[in-house]
């Protein structure tokens, strides 16, 4: 039976013994209801009994009242009260029929019903009789006929109330009775009830422990530590206990199951477990080796012990192709005398065998002299080889050889398999590593070669820069000697400017009436001359002086004529230079023939000296020389009223400096000095004494006469005959004349004259743009280029440089000491106006800019002029305050070249500028 | 030219160049045997251009016979090559790195190994002395060349070149102005004596002579390059001599000490500028 059925048995039977017991006390108790119902009727019919009683008697007295005749007011309620009564007992009598049904009752009930009717008759009667007053007629009904009446109701009453009484009585009885029983029943099923539950619990729970006892007893027995085996249930019964062990049964089952497999799965693990603890020490132990030695020491040293080998050797491979070969680096409890060979080729034995196919070979039962293993006890041949190649990407590059006395287990061989990947892949790195220190340390020293090469190679260009300024130097020499050259053309270009301005019609007259003027002018001095002779005779004396001014002013005019084609010819390169061979006594000659006449006339003395070291032949033009001579003799003569005129001719030094310009002249032999005793010539004109058209005074020409070109066409010729003149004078006292000659057969003509003519056709060239630049200012100019290699001056000197200062004082003070130094100073009193003149001004070479500005500071102006591509690299200098570090690193970072702080040192602010001005 | 007459032409060159030198070292005293052999080539060459002869032989004879081609020979092995604050980043890291080292010595002690004309003695003053350490510290400023060092001693460098100088000091971390140290005169800029109070110039051989104090600093820059492997192991080893424990290396910024016999002696401190610090 089930354990439910049995429940369901059980607690049904107590259910039923619970609803019978109800149903017989609810009978029971309607009974001992009903019962009192019953007595409670009877008591209420006794009462009304009683009460028709006493009404009646509250009726006789209440009559009796009226018929004592009270006051009239009292009469009223007398007779109220007595009706009241009557009525009562009408009532009574009416519930009494309603209630008691009972035959013997009911007989009494209508006599009572008709006696009081009776009496409520008589007293109508009687209270009419009152009315009538007639009271003994009254007194008469009602002590007689009325009392009759009331005392048989009473009796009545008391009969009713007799049969009443007597049914209380059984009815109590019967009540008493059914209580008795019920207690009797109640007591007995109690009694009952309480077996048939203990019994039937007893039963259930007999039925039920039973079988869970058995369950737990087995279920107590299963112990969790050792779930591989555990107690099974035997099932006996099919209620839900038999269920649970068959579950439990079951779960036994899976429970065993279970363990089993959690313990192949933890071995597998261990075993794995022991697998990587094994690889990775051995991957530990590869960083920081470096050589393959090393590693196949270790290596080998570390793994024939894991695997229980007792014998191991590490061979590497070296060289490529035919040469490749497995040598023996490293062993383990390696027996020397017994071994084999040290190194293999490919395919040679099975070490070359397993490098050939990169393949594993295992030989089991290996003959006895194979390897033997050695201990200081003996030794003894192992059973199983392994030969293992290590691989990388395909390529052996080593192989391992293992011997041991038993086989190697699968786990063994797990692990070689995969430490000898690992090591193939370590060889490899290690090789490519010592490959990297290699070339790492070639390129160390090819770095080092390279940083010398630079050096040298900047050596070299410093060495090309010295050459090169050397050469810059040179080519500035040779650029001062042009720029001397050009003072020499500039003094001609002064010439040439007189001649612009005074001769720009003169060669215009010159080309076109030189031989014309000449013509007319000579047939008029032939005329002249003819007539002042007076050959007829015909003229008076003042016409013959006449005709002779007229010849001498002639004549003049002449003279000057030739002089000015002689300048202009020697201006224009024309004038033909014919080197000869000049003997110095025709010179004496020729000079005396000329001058001794004069000086007979003037009264003068001319003493002409030839020095006796000369040469008696000199190289030059001879017609040249006699003109120049001619020139300055006629000259001392004018200028001379007493004493003497002298012509000393000697030999000279060398090298001569001409005063007029520096050029020294290294050839000079011959010096022609011509001296006088005359007027002399102010120190101040000295100077432009040569130039053309000058006079020492220009009244000079009046009192004198001459053309005063005589100087001038000298000093050219002599330049032309490779010489120059001096002269010395004192006032008052006489001057002299020196003419420097050469006396040098290697001197050409041609060679001067194509000097001379360049030097001559650039005049004339250049003369257009020569007259807009002021000479001054040209001459001015020349010396600046001179100084400028030297100094501070020469570096700041004419350099634009703009100022930025919101401090009118600084800018002041700035300016003045930059003017000093022939500085042009711009200046801005903000950033914004600062950018303003720059754009204005792009030639300008430097700034000098504040930080800190009203409108746009400092770093904004640096920053706005960087971002111009022309002015990317122009020099700024920033001039920050004294206490701002972080300013100077704002400013260069903003793109300053440089900064100073404030106030300003000029001597530093000067060195910086130099510095940035450098070129 | 073949390949094998070449082969032959270089063995031959070799033979020459070893001559060469030995003879100069026993005759002259001067020794570049350990030099680099690409440089000796180049510079030998270079001489036996400039001589107007045809070959090393040729150049040996005018070597031996006139001294003053020797003293050209000598400045063509000195290569001189130098500017201030030259690598700037060096200087910064020396100054960043470096000088909180030093700041707790109490006296220090620097070795300038081939000072040429001093532009980075003259630097480091600067930065000495702008870190408020220079007043304690000595230099000791050597090289082999003692044309140079009077040129160092003088103290004047050419106006062309402070350009690039202004701009290195800025980019060494320079935190005043550098034209507070000179002043322009003509092509130079005269920089301001008081930097080498401190300072003592002196010839030294760096492949003969040996060490003549204990320093806390020893700054070697682009000097090792021109010689070889042996000479540059021997140099080291008397510079780590010289080198007191913990004291810095400073090599040039192509240079290194990783291949040197005497690596594991030192640990990095800016390895990118090539700054060691002697540990053993
Ligand atoms: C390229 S400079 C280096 C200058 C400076 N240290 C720098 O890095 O700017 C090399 C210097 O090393 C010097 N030098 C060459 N051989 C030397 C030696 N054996 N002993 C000392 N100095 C030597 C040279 O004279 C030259 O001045």
């Amino acid at each position: 039976m089930k354990f439910k059925t049995k429940l369901y048995i059980g607690f049904g039977f107590l259910f039923g013994l619970f609803i019978i017991s109800y149903l017989i006390f609810m009978i029971m108790m309607s009974q001992i209801n009903q019962n009192t119902k019953n007595a409670v009727k009877n008591y209420e019919m006794l009462s009304l009994a009683n009460t028709i009683q006493n009404e009646l008697n509250v009726f006789s007295r209440e009559a009796r009242g009226l018929l004592a005749n009270p006051p009239e007011e009292l009469k009223r309620p007398f007779k109220e009260s007595r009706d009241q009564a009557l009525h009562n007992v009408n009532i009574a009598i009416g519930s009494l029929e309603k209630l008691d049904s009972r035959e013997q009752s009911q007989h009494l009930i209508q006599e009572l019903k008709t006696m009081s009717r009776t009496l409520g008759e008589m007293e109508k009667e009687g209270d009419g009789l009152i009315k009538e007053g007639k009271y003994a007629e009254v007194t008469q009904l009602f002590w007689y006929d009325s009392l009759k009446v009331r005392e048989d109701m009473v009796k009545v009453a008391s009969e009713l109330q007799a049969i009443q009484k007597q049914t209380v009585d059984t009815e109590l009885n019967q009540s008493r009775k059914t209580y008795k029983l019920m207690n009797q029943m109640i007591f007995i099923y109690m009694i009952a009830g309480f077996l048939a539950g203990i019994s039937m619990t007893i039963w259930i729970f007999r039925s039920v422990t039973g079988n869970l006892n058995k369950v737990t007893s087995v279920m107590t027995k299963v112990a969790f530590g050792q779930s591989d085996q555990l107690p099974r249930i035997k099932v006996t019964s099919k209620d839900e206990i038999g269920e649970i062990a068959v579950a439990f049964n079951e779960m036994a089952q899976a429970l065993e199951t279970h363990t089993m497999q959690e313990k192949e799965l933890k071995h597998a693990a261990e075993e794995h477990s022991w697998l990587k603890t094994k690889v990775a020490e051995i991957a530990t132990m590869y960083p920081g080796i470096d050589s393959l030695e090393i590693l196949a020491q270790l290596f080998i040293t570390k793994v024939a012990p894991m695997t229980g080998a007792k014998y191991g050797v590490f061979y590497m491979k070296q060289g490529n192709g035919e040469e490749t070969k497995y040598q023996k680096l490293a062993a383990y409890a390696y027996n020397d005398q017994e071994a084999g060979k040290d190194s293999f080729c490919l395919g040679e034995g099975l070490v070359g065998q397993c490098a050939l196919e990169n393949r594993t070979i295992s030989l089991h039962q290996v003959p006895a002299d194979y390897i033997k293993i050695a201990s200081g006890l003996g030794s003894a041949s192992p059973a199983n080889v392994l030969v293992i190649p290590a691989e990388f990407q395909g390529e052996v590059l080593a192989v391992i050889e293992l011997a041991s006395f038993e086989p190697f287990n699968p786990l063994e061989q797990m692990l070689l398999q995969e430490v000898m990947d690992n090591i193939g892949m370590n060889i490899n790195s290690i090789l490519r590593h010592m490959q990297v220190e290699k070339l790492l340390e070639d390129s160390q020293t090819l770095t080092e070669e390279l940083q010398s090469q630079s050096e040298e190679l900047q050596l070299q260009q410093e060495e090309l820069r010295t050459v090169n300024e050397q050469l810059e130097e040179q080519y500035e020499n040779s650029e001062q000697k042009t720029r001397e050259l050009e003072k020499t053309k500039s003094m001609l270009e002064e010439k040439a400017k007189q001649l612009t301005v005074s001769s720009q019609y003169k060669s215009e007259f010159l080309a076109n009436m030189s031989h014309e003027l000449r013509t007319p002018l000579n047939s008029l001095l032939i005329l002249a001359q003819m007539l002042a002779e007076n050959a007829d005779g015909n003229l008076t004396a003042k016409q013959v002086e006449y005709a002779g001014t007229i010849f001498s002013s002639g004549n003049d005019l002449l003279h000057l004529i030739n002089d000015i084609l002689d300048i202009a010819k020697v201006e224009a390169g024309k004038m033909e230079i014919l080197f000869e061979d000049v003997k110095l006594s025709d010179v004496k000659e020729v000079v005396e023939a000329q001058f001794i006449p004069i000086a007979r006339e003037k009264k003068i003395q001319l003493n002409v000296q030839l020095a006796p070291n000369l040469p008696k032949v000199i190289y030059t033009d001879k017609q040249r020389l006699q003109q120049i001579l001619k020139n300055l003799l006629s000259n001392a003569f004018k200028f001379t009223e007493h004493g003497a005129v002298s012509l000393t001719i000697q030999k000279v030094e060398k090298e001569v400096f001409s005063k007029a310009n520096e050029i020294p002249y290294t050839d000079i032999e011959l010096a022609f000095a011509i001296k006088d005793t005359g007027i002399g010539i102010p120190e101040e004109k000295q100077d432009n004494l040569f130039d053309a058209f000058k006079q020492a005074d220009g009244t000079i020409s009046r009192k004198y006469g001459g053309t005063g070109l005589g100087l001038s066409i000298s000093r050219e010729i002599a330049h032309l005959l490779g010489g120059f003149i001096e002269v010395e004078s004192i006032e008052h006292n006489g001057s002299t004349f020196t003419l420097y000659l050469p006396n040098d057969r290697q001197m050409k003509q041609s060679e001067l004259s194509i000097v001379e003519a360049e030097v001559a056709a650039g005049v004339i060239e250049d003369s257009e743009s020569i007259a807009i630049v002021d000479p001054v200012e040209f001459l001015i100019q020349a010396d600046e280029i001179e100084k400028q290699s030297y100094g501070k001056k020469a570096l700041l000197e004419g350099k634009k440089i703009l100022v930025v200062d919101d401090d009118m004082r600084n800018i002041f003070a700035l300016t003045t000491a930059l003017e000093s130094y022939l500085v042009e100073v711009l200046f801005a009193e903000n950033g914004k106006e600062g950018i303003a003149v720059l754009q204005e001004h792009p030639d300008i070479d430097l700034v000098l800019m504040d930080i800190m500005m009203p409108e746009m500071d400092g770093f904004e102006a640096i920053r706005f002029i960087r971002r111009k591509e022309e002015f990317l690299h122009l020099p700024i200098i920033a001039l920050t305050a004294k206490a701002m570090k972080d300013d100077r690193k704002q400013c260069i970072d903003a793109g300053a070249s440089d900064y100073i702080s404030k106030p300003v040192n000029l001597e530093q602010l000067f060195s910086t500028m130099q510095v940035w001005l450098y070129r | 030219m073949n390949s094998i007459e070449r082969h032959v032409n270089h063995e031959l060159e070799a033979i020459e160049i070893d001559l060469l030198l030995e003879g100069i070292y026993r005759y002259y005293g001067f020794d570049f045997r350990n030099y680099a052999v690409p440089f000796l080539n180049r510079r030998i060459w270079n001489r036996v251009r400039a001589e107007n002869v045809s070959s090393i032989s040729g150049l040996q004879e005018k070597i031996f016979h006139d001294p003053s081609v020797m003293k050209r020979l000598v400045y063509d092995f000195s290569i001189n090559v130098t500017e201030m604050f030259r690598d700037p980043s060096f200087f910064f890291s020396f100054r960043t790195k470096i000088v909180p080292l030093l700041r707790d010595c109490s006296a220090i002690r620097i070795w300038h190994a081939g000072c040429s004309t001093g532009e980075e003695v003259y630097s480091m003053a600067i930065l000495l002395h702008e870190e408020g350490l220079y007043e304690k510290t000595r230099i000791y400023a050597t090289d082999i060349n003692e044309n140079v060092l009077k040129h160092a001693q003088a103290g004047e460098f050419p106006l062309q070149r402070m350009q690039l100088y202004t701009r290195n000091y800025l980019a060494a971390g320079g935190i005043r102005s550098f034209s507070e140290y000179y002043t322009a005169k003509n092509e130079n800029a005269i920089f301001h004596p008081f930097l080498m109070k401190n300072v003592v110039f002196a010839q030294h051989n760096l492949a003969t002579d040996r060490s003549f104090n204990e320093f806390h600093v020893i700054i070697c820059r682009n000097v090792m390059i021109y010689f070889n492997k042996m000479l540059q192991n021997r140099v080291h080893h008397l510079l780590h001599e010289s080198l007191s424990l913990s004291g810095i290396l400073a090599l040039g910024s192509k240079e290194g000490i990783k291949f040197t016999s005497i690596a594991n002696s030192y640990e990095e401190v800016d390895s990118f500028e090539k700054v060691y610090r002697k540990i053993k």
